[in-house]
């Protein structure tokens, strides 16, 4: 099937354009015409994605985003099925309560991307900001499945406040990655900021190198959690090659947030 | 509610509330003498301040600096509204509950954002409450009960001179008859305050550790030993007697401020917080509450919450209210670059901002609404002075303990109340247009 594919016309630069209609489900039984005005917001304005977007092509499920769309807000938010790849930035809740098939973003993607997302998969080849995979204001639970990988690096409470599903970030994250999450892995490549995993209930954050941890994370063990071994080998079908030192090395185990009920795991490499 | 007073009398006005901070005194005497105010009892320094000098500063209306009418300024603000895409309505804490709730109505209309200067001071506490809920009690409780008083992260004895004499440190209530000798009070802050030599201790922690100290405290609550000799730069030790403190008093209270709100961690150190509170009513009866700054912050945050759901950063552009701080909140939509106009009413956005934020808004048609001239008005395309809420235009506030009360118009001014240029900016707007611009206009107007 060929792709639809969206060429930017003219890209808003201040006032964000709300496109939650950039679905393959919305795609997937429209001609072009229809295509053209399904209806996004510019700002308080209607108006129609033709208006933003040339349209090439038609009924697909798979879409592609020519440029970059750094001000484009809900992209693929609730999508189910199909594809949607950008070729450059997205604006922010890209994948936001996603609930299948993938996006991927070849620039940065903006806050809030994948948050609450309950399937499918996220692949960011620059940055994203923040709260990705967590919850938004007000929810009980952030990405409850599915995975977001990031190459690199995110803000500040990614993964807050998650209930299942999977983030790897080859890069570094800011502050309270993790925050209160309920369970579901977190797999960190690059150095962390202050307070991973504050308020954590259950779960698991790997942290490649050295983490400064709050006083509510008590010290267990050194073993060699077989888990990582099955993970990485997942890890490797998604083109992230951990070192055989990662891999197959030993870890130090830490149990918190003590504050909370203590359940969560924070592994760094021994 | 006092009227206007007629000239050439004196006039004694008793029972007046000050708009200035958040303790909102109810209590205040203002003598006016020929409709000027001559003396004010009962208010501390800052109260008097306000009362006495409001006749100084006073903006004056005007359309791109040049002299206007106040119709010519609503005509040209209610143009610039009615265009915008993606408008923003800022300030609004230092007004009266009815502006407030115009507000609102004008930013369903227009499909603005509506935010207020809460955005920039105590939202993180908003937010934490909605996470985990708050224990919490008016500050007549305090007067009344508390025997452990906690100021953390703020300084009353400087920001809110007579919080401690009106109810937490030397007020005398019917639990605590010897005032200040009933009371153990405790002062928690990154550097000794003026609040330190009214409290029976001092605690002085290192700087951006406080949530490491909340979770270490609620983890030895939960009777947990920690491996660490010290948790921001205060031995364990110590910690574990300020638990013993707070179990073993009948009513305590910890106080926060932005100390703990705009450091490292925002509202989650309002979350560890709230918890630690919450947690400690296993043993006694223990609350917590924000010490809010301006008169009436919390009126606009209940104000906001009744009519749309939510306290702040909200966005009506698809025609329905939605909340989302990182998003909708004032400094992400200046830094992002995302608005194209402003009406910025009682606060002085440019003076208060960052260069990157305050930059945007000199970019874009502003409107500021105010009674004095602020870096704000200096760059505004419109100003649209008004009558000073509390002081010369009556209304409602609401006290930092959600606790509303009247606020009386003591003298008068030439210039019409907030509300009143509110209400006719939006007849302004909805006769211009009928939702010419896509924002959803109901029949007769947006939702009183
Ligand atoms: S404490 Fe606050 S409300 Fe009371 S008089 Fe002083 S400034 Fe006004």
């Amino acid at each position: 099937m060929p792709p639809v594919i969206l060429r930017v016309k003219e890209a808003p630069t201040g006032v964000p354009l709300e496109a939650e209609s950039i679905s393959p489900d919305l795609f997937a039984d429209r001609s072009r015409e229809e295509i053209e005005a399904l209806p996004v917001a510019l700002g308080n304005e209607s108006h129609r994605l033709g208006d933003f977007f040339q349209v090439e092509g038609e009924r697909s499920d798979q879409i592609e985003v020519d440029g970059s769309i750094p001000r484009v807000k809900w992209v693929g938010s609730g999508m189910t099925r199909g594809r949607v790849v950008i070729h450059g930035d997205v604006g922010m809740h890209a994948g936001s309560y996603m609930r299948g098939g993938e996006i991927l973003i070849e620039g940065n993607a903006a806050d809030f991307l994948g948050v609450e997302m309950e399937a499918g998969l996220i692949r960011v080849r620059g940055n994203a900001g923040h709260r990705a995979g967590a919850a938004y204001r007000g929810s009980k639970f952030g990405m409850r499945g599915g995975i977001i990988l990031i190459e690199g690096d995110v803000g500040h409470e990614v993964g807050a406040y998650m209930r299942r599903g999977l983030v790897v970030i080859k890069g570094n994250a800011e502050d309270f990655l993790g925050a209160r999450m309920a369970a579901g892995t977190i797999c960190l490549f690059g150095r962390a900021g202050l307070r991973t995993g504050g308020g954590m209930q259950k779960g698991m954050i790997v942290c490649m190198h050295p983490v400064e941890l709050l006083p509510t994370f008590a010290y267990d063990c050194i073993y060699a959690p077989i888990f990582l071994r099955i993970l990485f080998k997942g890890l490797k079908r998604l083109g992230v090659q951990p070192t055989p030192q990662q891999a197959n090395g030993l870890y130090r185990r830490y149990h918190g947030d003590l504050a909370e009920i203590g359940k969560g795991e924070i592994l760094i490499p021994a | 509610m006092a009227e206007s007073v007629g000239v050439k009398e004196v006039k004694v006005i008793e029972g007046v509330t000050c708009p200035f901070c958040g303790v909102t005194c109810d209590d205040l005497v203002v003598h006016v003498e020929n409709g000027k105010i001559k003396e004010v009892k009962n208010a501390c320094v800052l109260g008097k301040d306000t009362f006495m000098h409001h006749l100084e500063g006073w903006a004056t209306p005007r359309i791109q600096g040049k002299p206007a009418t106040i119709d010519q300024c609503i005509d040209a603000a209610a143009e610039i509204l009615a265009k915008a895409k993606y408008p923003l309505i800022y300030g609004l804490d230092s007004t009266e509950l009815q502006a407030q709730r115009k507000s609102i109505e004008l930013a369903d209309l227009i499909g603005a954002n509506i935010d207020h200067t809460s955005s920039v001071c105590h939202a993180p506490s908003l937010q934490a409450v909605q996470t985990v809920g708050i224990s919490s009690c008016t500050v007549g409780e305090v007067k009344n009960r508390a025997d452990l008083v906690i100021f953390w992260g703020c300084n009353p004895a400087e920001a809110h001179p007579r919080h401690p004499s009106r109810y937490s440190v030397t007020a005398k209530g019917l639990f605590t008859p010897k005032g200040k000798k009933d009371r153990m009070v405790i002062h928690v802050d990154v550097r000794p305050t003026p609040t330190a030599r009214m409290a029976d201790a001092f605690i002085q922690i290192k700087p951006n550790s406080d949530y490491e100290i909340f979770s270490a405290l609620r983890a030895l609550l939960k009777g947990h030993e920690l491996d660490q000799a010290e948790v921001g730069g205060v031995a364990i030790d110590e910690w574990k007697t300020l638990l013993e403190k707070m179990k073993s008093s009948k009513f305590g209270i910890l106080y926060w401020g932005m100390g703990l709100t705009m450091t490292r961690g925002k509202y989650l150190n309002i979350v560890a917080l709230l918890t630690l509170t919450q947690e400690l009513n296993r043993f006694t009866k223990f609350q917590a509450a924000p010490m809010r700054g301006h008169g009436n912050v919390v009126g606009m945050a209940q104000v906001l919450t009744w009519q749309t759901g939510f306290p702040f950063a909200v966005n009506m552009s698809r025609g329905y209210p939605r909340f989302n701080p990182g998003e909708y909140s004032v400094a992400d939509l200046l830094a992002h670059g995302e608005v194209d106009a402003a009406l910025i009413l009682a606060a002085d956005a440019i003076g208060n901002f960052p260069a990157k934020m305050a930059e945007h808004l000199r970019s874009i048609p502003m409107i500021a609404v105010d009674p004095k001239e602020s870096e704000t008005t200096k760059v505004a395309t419109v100003v649209i002075p008004t009558a000073q809420a509390g002081i010369a235009a009556g209304g409602m506030a609401y006290r930092m303990d959600h606790i509303p009360l009247v606020m009386k118009k003591v003298v008068d001014s030439p210039y019409p109340s907030d509300r009143e240029v509110l209400e006719r900016i939006i007849a302004k707007v909805v006769a211009m247009k009928n939702g010419g611009n896509g924002a959803p206009v109901r029949a007769g107007g947006a939702r009183g």
